[in-house]
């Protein structure tokens, strides 16, 4: 065995990339101009790239290397959300970028790409280590991933992953499919699923607060817990990706991944180790132990809506029918809901709600934890029940955490009102928080795969998620259900006020 | 004199007053912010606007109730005392976030008063951390019953007359059960992290066997950087079972520091020139940006350090023993 590294110091040093090449296929698409690249620079201004790094962009349009470095300039310039382009960090930055051109399909690319990776790994010594991006169409991840092993890439000097984007499959049987072939070529261990919902600091902060903190822990479970509220609210439309948008609806495209995800994040059992396999391995079991629903249940748990036209702020805004490249009979959900329950000891009757939806009244993501009410109510007109106590953990767009709970009014007399705690993540911390994609890329070079999707995972989403879509194709909606810029249809509420509760209005 | 109840009352009344300065200019109120006592000594003499703006930096991070201690030097026994807050919008958001700021004034004769008036002004229940940034006030026996009371106590042994004296000291008071931390060892992160990415290459990691010389050459302002450097370089070595022999010199180049590991044919060596760093891998030579990183910086890195520094007290350790070796 060789030695380690004496001179590392983790308290003090910054998690550092060790040195690779990546490859992203798909690199003149917007996910690249405007999550990528941004990202790479950022990692790379914040010194967390080694000198040994080199990115190689791959997509059907001939550029050179120049060219497509120029390109990487322009997008990083647009879409680095507070960070300066530096002249010096830019010019060694954009020496380890690289083009090569070609279609996916076409086995020459990946000849060509073999070529590419030798000569980069000479030039920038990247030690062999390579990580193949996919942000492609998703039809396209099979054929990428079988045409690296085709040409011997999936293995050489050094580590090879792949990390591929959501959507993995559009249900149960197509996301086996598509993880059989993966597997063609690279291990599951070296499979990156990312969910960039997962990236997000406050997703991480859910880990920290349950697990770092004791005092909530004895109270995570059904005997105090009264439901749990999770919203994914969007005020924009589909903004031009009405064709895509239509073939997935708000069920596949949010609820499957997403939210199913930081669901998991919230009831997930104590980890006994903060490591990749144990975190994914409770996230996964907790998934499994979701109920599956029946049709009758089917129909009585889950909201399917899609936004008509409105006026909105003086605004005219299109139906979701209206919009462009959208089919005008379309029976696409824009907005769905569903109450979920997990069979175990912690949380068998608790009802999750999950609800996502475009054309909202805003954006916001938030997971609200209700309480039960205090047993007795000795204070007259306390309003104990109509405000119970939450704790409310904000993903976006402020991230931090609320806890409401009653106080005394000041002043003669025992009047009681709510009050919030707030603990505001960007205010408490003045750091700049790194974007999702900053985490999750360093965490696929560094190796952690902690807070990417694992097979199994998926696997148990889509059997959550599957039933719900089976009756949904079979059903005749009366679209469009909600106005734009509202809360989603009635029958949202009602589904809720069966149980006894009320969506919040974030 | 200071009575500690006068100014938590103060506190009180200042709080009261900026929730409704906030509500009254149509704003969200104000919220208060706090994740540790942050107690400053500094001489009058200290630049307070420098330090006034070192503080605003390190509150959106690090909000802290700060007490900064003006030593006012000889004269009649006199304490006297301020309260404000630092406050800051962030952006895009209504709500003002506010620390509290005591600033109290001490004269050479009333330090002796001065630990029990900063010890009822500490936050509850969170680190209290002391920044020292008078060398004289190290010497003086109130700095001891300071010390005691907080989490940690950083110095700067840079700015004390004799470096290998302050060493010593620091040592001994890090062997007594004080956290400690050093702004001439927090300058060298940088250049620690530099060494640590360049042995990230197997190529190199492969050749660590054949060092056998540490050289470290420093401007004389950065001897007990120097020393630690030296110091922490030999012992990583001695970790993976490498000996080698460490010297550490005034040298007479144009590099401020610079360090040299080398044997059997392979040579690594970085060196400060001006606000650059210059890393040499036998011939092989690249430079990145290094600015002299100021208070903030250090002390950015210090405030995120709260829970023991193993690396560092070793290093500390064996820098004072290396610091008399080499008389």
């Amino acid at each position: 065995m060789g030695i380690e590294n004496p001179f590392q110091d983790p308290l003090r040093f910054e998690r550092q990339a060790p040195e690779c090449a990546i490859v992203i296929f798909g690199a003149n698409g917007d996910l690249t101009r405007r999550k990528l690249m941004p990202a790479l620079y950022r990692l790379a201004y914040d010194r967390r790239l080694s000198a040994g790094f080199a990115a190689i962009g791959i997509s059907r349009t001939p550029l050179s290397d120049d060219q497509f470095r120029d390109k990487m300039l322009e997008s990083i310039t647009q879409f680095s959300e507070g960070t300066a382009v530096d002249a010096d960090v830019w010019a060694a930055f954009a020496r380890g970028l690289y083009y090569v051109a070609g279609d996916i399909g076409d086995a020459g690319l990946y000849q060509r790409l073999g070529e590419k990776l030798a000569a980069v790994e000479g030039e920038r010594h990247t030690g062999g280590n390579a990580l193949f991006y996919l942000s492609t169409q998703p039809s396209q991840y099979a054929q990428a991933a079988l045409g690296l092993g085709s040409a011997g890439l999936g293995k050489g000097g050094g580590w090879r992953r792949l990390v591929v984007e959501k959507p993995f499959g559009h249900d149960l049987a197509s996301a086996r499919e598509l993880s059989g072939q993966l597997h063609e070529v690279f291990s599951e261990s070296d499979v990156y699923r990312i969910d960039h919902y997962l990236g997000k600091e406050t997703v991480q902060n859910i880990l920290a607060f349950r697990f770092g903190n004791g005092i909530f822990e004895p109270l995570w479970n059904r005997r105090y817990v009264n439901h749990v509220q999770i919203t994914a609210a969007e005020s924009i439309g589909v903004e031009g990706r009405g064709a895509y948008y239509q073939e997935a609806g708000a069920l596949s495209d949010m609820i499957q991944n997403h939210l199913l995800q930081v669901m998991a994040t919230i009831a997930m059992e104590p980890v006994a180790s903060f490591r990749a396999m144990s975190v994914r391995d409770e996230k996964s079991k907790l998934l499994r132990s979701m109920r599956g629903m029946t049709p009758e249940q089917v129909l009585r748990n889950s909201v399917a809506g899609q936004y008509g036209p409105a006026r909105v702020g003086g605004q005219e805004i299109a139906g979701f029918r209206q919009e462009a490249g959208v089919d005008a009979q379309s029976p696409t959900d824009t907005y769905a809901a569903a109450t979920f329950f997990v069979e175990n000891w912690r949380w068998a009757g608790v009802p999750f709600y999950v609800r996502t939806g475009k054309r909202m009244p805003k954006r916001v993501t938030e997971i609200a934890v209700q309480f039960n009410p205090a047993p007795l109510h000795i204070f007259e007109g306390d309003g104990g029940e109509s405000a119970p106590n939450l704790l409310i953990v904000r993903i976006q767009p402020e991230e931090g955490i609320s806890l409401k709970f009653l106080s005394k009014r000041p002043g003669a007399g025992m009047t009681l009102r709510p009050v919030s705690m707030d603990f505001n993540y960007g205010s408490s911390f003045g750091e700049r928080l790194p974007s999702a994609y900053e985490t999750l890329l360093l965490d696929a070079i560094v190796g952690d795969a902690t807070l990417y999707t694992r097979q199994d995972m998926v696997e148990a989403s889509w059997s959550v998620v599957e039933p719900i879509q089976n009756v949904w194709r079979e059903t005749k909606f009366d679209f469009p259900n909600y106005a734009a810029g509202t809360w989603g249809p009635a029958a949202a509420d009602e589904m809720l006020a069966r149980r006894g509760h009320a969506w919040r209005k974030p | 004199m200071v009575a500690p109840e006068h100014v938590l009352s103060e506190l009180a009344d200042l709080w009261v007053s900026l929730g409704k300065q906030g509500q009254a200019e149509g704003g969200a109120g104000v919220l208060r912010a706090c994740t540790l006592t942050l107690v400053v000594l500094a001489e009058a003499s200290d630049d307070a606007a420098a330090l006034g703006e070192t503080m605003a930096a390190l509150m959106p991070e690090h909000p802290a109730r700060t007490i900064v201690v003006r030593l006012s030097g000889a004269g009649e026994p006199a304490l006297s005392e301020r309260v404000y807050a630092q406050c800051w919008m962030p952006f895009g958001q209504r709500r003002q976030i506010c620390c509290e700021q005591i600033e109290i004034t001490a004269s050479d004769a009333a330090l002796a008063d001065l630990p029990s008036v900063v010890l009822p002004l500490a936050a509850s229940d969170l680190p209290v951390i002391v920044w020292s940034r008078s060398a004289r006030m190290f010497d003086l026996p109130p700095f001891g019953a300071i010390a005691r009371m907080a989490g940690k106590v950083v110095v700067d042994s840079a700015a004390f007359a004799d470096p290998k004296q302050a060493l010593r000291r620091l040592a001994e008071m890090a062997r007594s059960g004080i956290s400690l931390g050093d702004l001439a060892w927090t300058r060298l992160t940088r250049w620690r992290e530099m060494l640590a990415r360049l042995f990230e290459n197997r190529d190199y990691l492969a050749k660590l066997a054949r060092i056998s010389s540490v050289r470290v050459a420093h401007d004389g302002a950065s001897a007990t950087s120097a020393w630690y450097m030296g110091a922490w370089t030999v012992d990583a070595l001695r970790d993976v079972g490498v000996g080698a022999q460490v010297v550490v010199e005034a040298g007479s180049g144009p590099a401020a520091l610079s360090v040299e590991l080398a044997g059997g044919g392979f040579r690594v060596a970085l060196e400060r020139r001006e606000d650059r760093l210059v890393i040499t891998v036998d011939d092989a030579r690249n430079c990145t940006n290094l600015p002299q990183p100021g208070d903030y910086l250090l002390m950015r890195e210090e405030l995120g350090v709260v829970r023991r520094d193993g690396v560092f007290e070793r290093a500390l350790a064996s820098a004072a023993r290396l610091a008399y070796a080499t008389d």
